[in-house]
């Protein structure tokens, strides 16, 4: 260390002077002694706070590394189930969300007038919305006041739904209607459990996936990344995987078969293959007779049609063949290996599959999920789990309040539960409503931005316009902030408590946010805000949140978990590792696994392969009834899993492409990730291309219309037309298109403003007639070069 | 003296490119402007790609395609084009098998972007910069060696970087292990592209160690290099899909 460092221009002048001369070698050997010469300087500060990530609804567990008080770098927590030291590109890059320039820095009021956004103080914003809500608790409609929320998890759900119930209004809609509620109901309806099911990946020998985009932008992408991968090379012998999807993308590619099926008829295959399973006597016999309802024929008030019938009848692989372009050797092949190979599980679309809303998307998921029953891999190792959760302590019951009882007991604006008789949230459904005329006087925006992430989205600012106090939660002025009155910035997932449930491997879990660094802007915890809010309001609602700070409610419903607050706090996470399976049958069996969460049908521990939960809905409706909600099939087999045809939107001959808006690994599915530089930078590698969007499209289709690699195109649906680049992929079925989702914002910021176009813009913006579920796979397009 | 090497199961990789990510975080490197990447010029170490690199129509017909994703790091070679032709010596292979670049001595002559074979050597057309609050996450790690930075400081405009296999966290591992009275062990130091990779589809560690895992994986039937031909003798490994 006593010799002076050669500088640049030092190296320049030797190299001059006394070029290739044994003296300069010598001194640049000596130079070159790397490891002893090494000196590292570094911050003065250093720290590393466990946290959770928001980025995606897998909730990953984070080491967040804070150097003289800046958050410069995140890790994935080796101690959390989900990622087990894993981050993702959108976690790894998620200091670019805490320091984005385009922050909103404090609370602001706007204009309707003028549109000018002013900066106004906490407690202004405190007393408006307290204010605005007692106005309506006193003119005893506390149900105009509406709550849409995003992917909130955690106690916050519950928090946000207190809220309402407090005020008076059973308005929360959740987004889960535009990609997770149709895996949940196939599940709900078929083994009782409003959720998703836990795949245990790494025992599944055979792995099956509906379009369950398993790799991408899944339910839990990093928890089935994890088990895909242990699968493949983790164990002694090699799993196999077969992705049913008319897209490739990289679970198809990566996979061992590609099956690129006719988009919406995966039903139609899932019961082949019980055809083919049930034909040739591979079926779980113990468990189809002794677990399983309506199997075989039955009685009640009359002869009763079973699953076994049905499909024998109905869904000959010959005839599936048809329906789906799935040759019938390679559906027979399939059954074969799927029942032959087990453990084998067969998996749901959950986010951005291709189930949702191509009317008939329940059944879908029913038919795909009833495959597991037949080869028995229900609560099997290997086969399917059902989610268990930390026990939390549970809230102090509401205080009776007459105005609240009485808004809590009116129909829900978003008509889940009476027009959507199956529905437990439409939050595309809410723009309708206020346009048809439902009176909405407040409407709150919770991690939610659907004016951008609905289909059909022009319409929401048309809607909001209607509702004279829109309050906006987001950290950035996003295109549903900026048609709100009110905009009060929460702080970044690092700057805020917070938890999350650890879901996807079964067993219960709790992960912590915790504020890795003071906020760095005038910006409140949306728990707290509120909790001012019912302060301020006082009378019944302030009764019902008798805590100081929404820490507090964190600690307080977290008090029974088996971890104290400050061990929580050190390590992140706390879960009871190792999911035990319930014997079949057993109490167990039937009080968490098998039928518990019904609300009509008996909840007996019998797996319905005839759905009772179902038959309480249309067993009674008559043709017409049914029609109009979409189902084609009469009596028994309106109760069965079947096929039904996708309605699209857009006749064949005119557009002759079916649009698929595909949810990326970079950009995620939250509005402000598109703001985030980094990944928009690399958001198009599958494509060669950054910071736009595209259209993908077959090479034999694009020739066919004379188009070459970047041309610009027109895609046109019955909706509208946008237009931007087309990319050449050939793993895609020909007659399907694909556009990236999160592109193509209007607003959020100065990364994401103006980077192509939003394909959900030209699609459908119908609701499924029976579950509320909105419509992304069944808008076609025509493409024309531009 | 270890031999450090970097193994990557490309049957694990599942293209999701948080190796990118994190390698940026890492290292510091910047994000372009949207019209420069779309010129190619992203200054990602680490980077993620469809394979073949240039759109070929032999890829197959479909349905009968498969596309293949490579992800790719510095392949530190042992007989390293980019050492042989710097004309000042700022790129060099130290006594562990890393290649290294002193960005002191970086002339930005870029005869080393040129001869790499493999294109992971980028040059600094532009000074890095981050716009307003973004500079707040820089990485505050300064490596120097007998004085001249070595990274992941933010490099000056008009040098070449690359990868280093985060040679910052081995001499911080180290000393950390110094600090703490007691033998360094070589599973205490990973690149931050290792540590986050999803799929754990990426290993490290030393090659010469009979033990490591990284040297019972060199000799998988599946281990291969990329562009063995090149002449370089690179280094770094990968498990071939399948």
């Amino acid at each position: 260390m006593t010799k002076q460092p050669l500088s640049r221009r030092d190296v320049l002048k030797l190299g001059g002077v006394a070029a290739g001369s044994a003296a300069t070698l010598a001194a640049m050997k000596n130079f070159m002694s790397a490891r002893a010469g090494s000196q590292i300087q570094t911050a003065v500060e250093e720290n590393v706070v466990a946290s959770t990530c928001h980025l995606c609804s897998a909730g990953c567990g984070i080491l967040v590394r804070v150097a003289d008080g800046k958050v410069v770098k995140l890790e994935g927590n080796p101690m959390h189930p989900v990622n087990q030291g894993s981050l993702c590109p959108k976690g790894q890059a998620a200091p670019e969300l805490l320091y984005n320039p385009d922050r909103i820095t404090s609370p602001m009021k706007r204009d309707r007038t003028t549109g000018q956004w002013t900066p106004i103080q906490w407690a202004e914003a405190i007393q408006l919305t307290a204010d605005k809500l007692s106005a309506l608790r006193e003119a005893g409609h506390p149900e105009q006041a509406v709550l849409m929320h995003g992917d909130t998890r955690g106690q916050m759900r519950s928090f946000l739904t207190r809220f309402m119930q407090a005020v008076g209004s059973p308005n929360v809609v959740s987004h889960e209607s535009l990609n997770i509620a149709a895996a949940k109901l196939g599940m709900y309806l078929t083994q009782g459990i409003y959720n998703l099911p836990a795949y245990d990946l790494e025992n599944a020998n055979y792995i099956l996936s509906f379009g369950a985009n398993l790799l991408e932008a899944g339910a839990n992408p990093q928890r089935t990344i994890a088990g895909w991968t242990f699968g493949r090379r983790g164990r002694a012998n090699r799993n196999k995987i077969v992705v049913i999807d008319p897209r490739q993308g990289i679970h198809g590619a990566k996979a061992d078969e590609w099956i690129p099926i006719k988009p919406g008829t995966d039903a139609a295959l899932a019961l082949g293959m019980a055809n083919v399973i049930i034909k040739s006597g591979l079926v779980d016999a113990d468990f189809v007779k002794n677990y399983c309802f309506g199997f075989d024929n039955f009685a009640s008030g009359g002869e009763r049609k079973g699953f076994r019938d049905f499909v024998l009848e109905n869904y000959d692989p010959i005839r599936v063949e048809q329906i789906t372009g799935v040759p019938s050797t390679m559906i027979a092949r399939l059954a074969g290996e799927f029942a032959g190979n087990g453990p084998s599980v067969a998996i749901m679309p959950g986010k951005g599959g291709l189930l949702n809303g191509g009317f008939g998307g329940v059944y879908t998921a029913m038919a795909v999920h009833m495959l597991n029953a037949l080869v028995g891999s229900i609560e099997k190792e290997g086969g399917v789990m059902t989610q268990r959760y930390m026990p939390c302590a549970n809230y102090p019951k509401l205080p009776s309040d007459s105005t609240a009882a009485k808004g809590l007991k009116t129909e829900r604006i978003d008509g889940a539960g009476s027009k959507f008789p199956l529905g437990r949230n439409s939050y595309q459904s809410v723009a309708d409503a206020i346009l048809e005329g439902a009176p909405v006087e407040a409407l709150f925006l919770y991690d939610a931005n659907p004016a951008f992430e609905t289909p059909g989205n022009k319409r929401v600012a048309e809607a909001f316009a209607k509702v004279p106090f829109v309050v906006s939660f987001s950290s950035f002025m996003d295109e549903s902030a900026e048609l709100a009155d009110l905009i009060l910035p929460e702080p970044t997932f690092l700057e805020r408590w917070g938890d999350d449930h650890v879901e996807g491997l079964g067993y219960p879990g709790i992960s912590l946010y915790q504020p890795v660094i003071e906020p760095l802007y005038d910006t409140l915890n949306t728990g707290d805000f509120f909790i001012k809010v019912a302060e301020a309001m006082g009378g019944s609602v302030a009764k019902a949140f008798p805590w100081k700070s929404y820490e507090e409610v964190l600690q307080f419903r977290l008090k029974d978990i088996g971890a104290d607050w400050e061990l929580l706090k050190e390590l992140g996470v706390w879960f009871n590792p190792g999911y035990r399976f319930a014997k079949r049958g057993s109490p167990q069996w039937i009080e968490s696994v098998v039928g518990a969460e019904r609300l009509n049908a008996p909840r007996d521990g019998y797996f319905d392969l005839y759905s009772r939960e179902l038959n309480c809905f249309v067993g009674k409706m008559k043709k017409d009834e049914l029609a109009a909600l979409g189902i084609t099939m009469m009596g028994d087999g309106a109760n069965l899993p079947h096929y039904e045809a996708t309605v699209f939107a857009g006749d064949e001959a005119q557009y002759p492409f079916m649009l698929n808006v595909v949810t990326l690994m970079s950009l995620g599915p939250r509005s402000d990730a598109a703001n985030m530089p980094t990944l928009q930078e690399i958001s198009g590698m599958t494509v060669r291309e950054t910071w736009d969007s595209w259209l993908e499209i077959n090479p034999q289709s694009a020739e066919a219309l004379g188009l070459v690699e970047n041309d610009r195109v027109n895609i046109e649906s019955p909706f509208g037309r946008i237009s931007t680049q087309v990319k050449l992929v050939a793993g895609l079925r020909p007659d399907v298109v694909n556009m990236p989702f999160n592109q193509g914002h209007t607003a959020v910021g100065r990364y994401a403003k103006g980077r192509g176009v939003n394909g959900l813009e030209i699609i459908n913006p119908a609701s499924e007639p029976l579950t509320g579920l909105a419509s992304f796979t069944n808008t076609r397009v025509k493409v024309s070069k531009s | 003296m270890a031999n450090w090497c970097m193994v990557i199961d490309l049957e694990k990789c599942v293209a999701c490119q948080a190796c990118s990510v994190a390698c940026r975080m890492e290292n510091n490197t910047p994000v372009v402007s949207p019209e420069e990447a779309k010129n190619g010029r992203a200054i990602r170490w680490n980077d993620v790609f469809p394979l073949p690199v240039h759109i070929a129509p032999e890829q197959g017909e479909y349905p009968n395609v498969k596309t293949h994703y490579a992800t790719r790091p510095c392949m530190h070679c042992e007989n390293a084009p980019c050492v042989k032709t710097c004309p000042v010596q700022a790129t060099y292979i130290d006594e562990e098998g890393i290649v290294r670049q002193n960005y002191d001595r970086c002339i930005g002559c870029r005869f080393c972007t040129v001869s790499c074979p493999y294109g992971v050597r980028y040059f600094n057309w532009y000074a890095p910069q981050w716009e307003g609050t973004l500079e707040n996450h820089l990485n505050p790690d300064e490596l120097s060696v007998n004085g001249s930075l070595e990274g992941p400081a933010v490099r000056p405009v008009g040098v070449v970087e690359k990868c280093t296999y985060c040679v910052h966290r081995l001499v911080k591992a180290r000393e950390r292990a110094a600090a703490e009275g007691r033998e360094f062990r070589a599973d205490e130091y990973v690149p931050a592209c290792v540590q986050t990779c999803t799929g754990k589809a990426r290993y490290f560690g030393d090659l010469d160690d009979p033990d490591s895992t990284v040297s019972q994986l060199s000799k998988s039937l599946r281990a291969t290099h990329l562009l063995e031909d090149s002449g370089a003798h690179p280094k770094t490994l990968y498990l071939a899909e399948g």
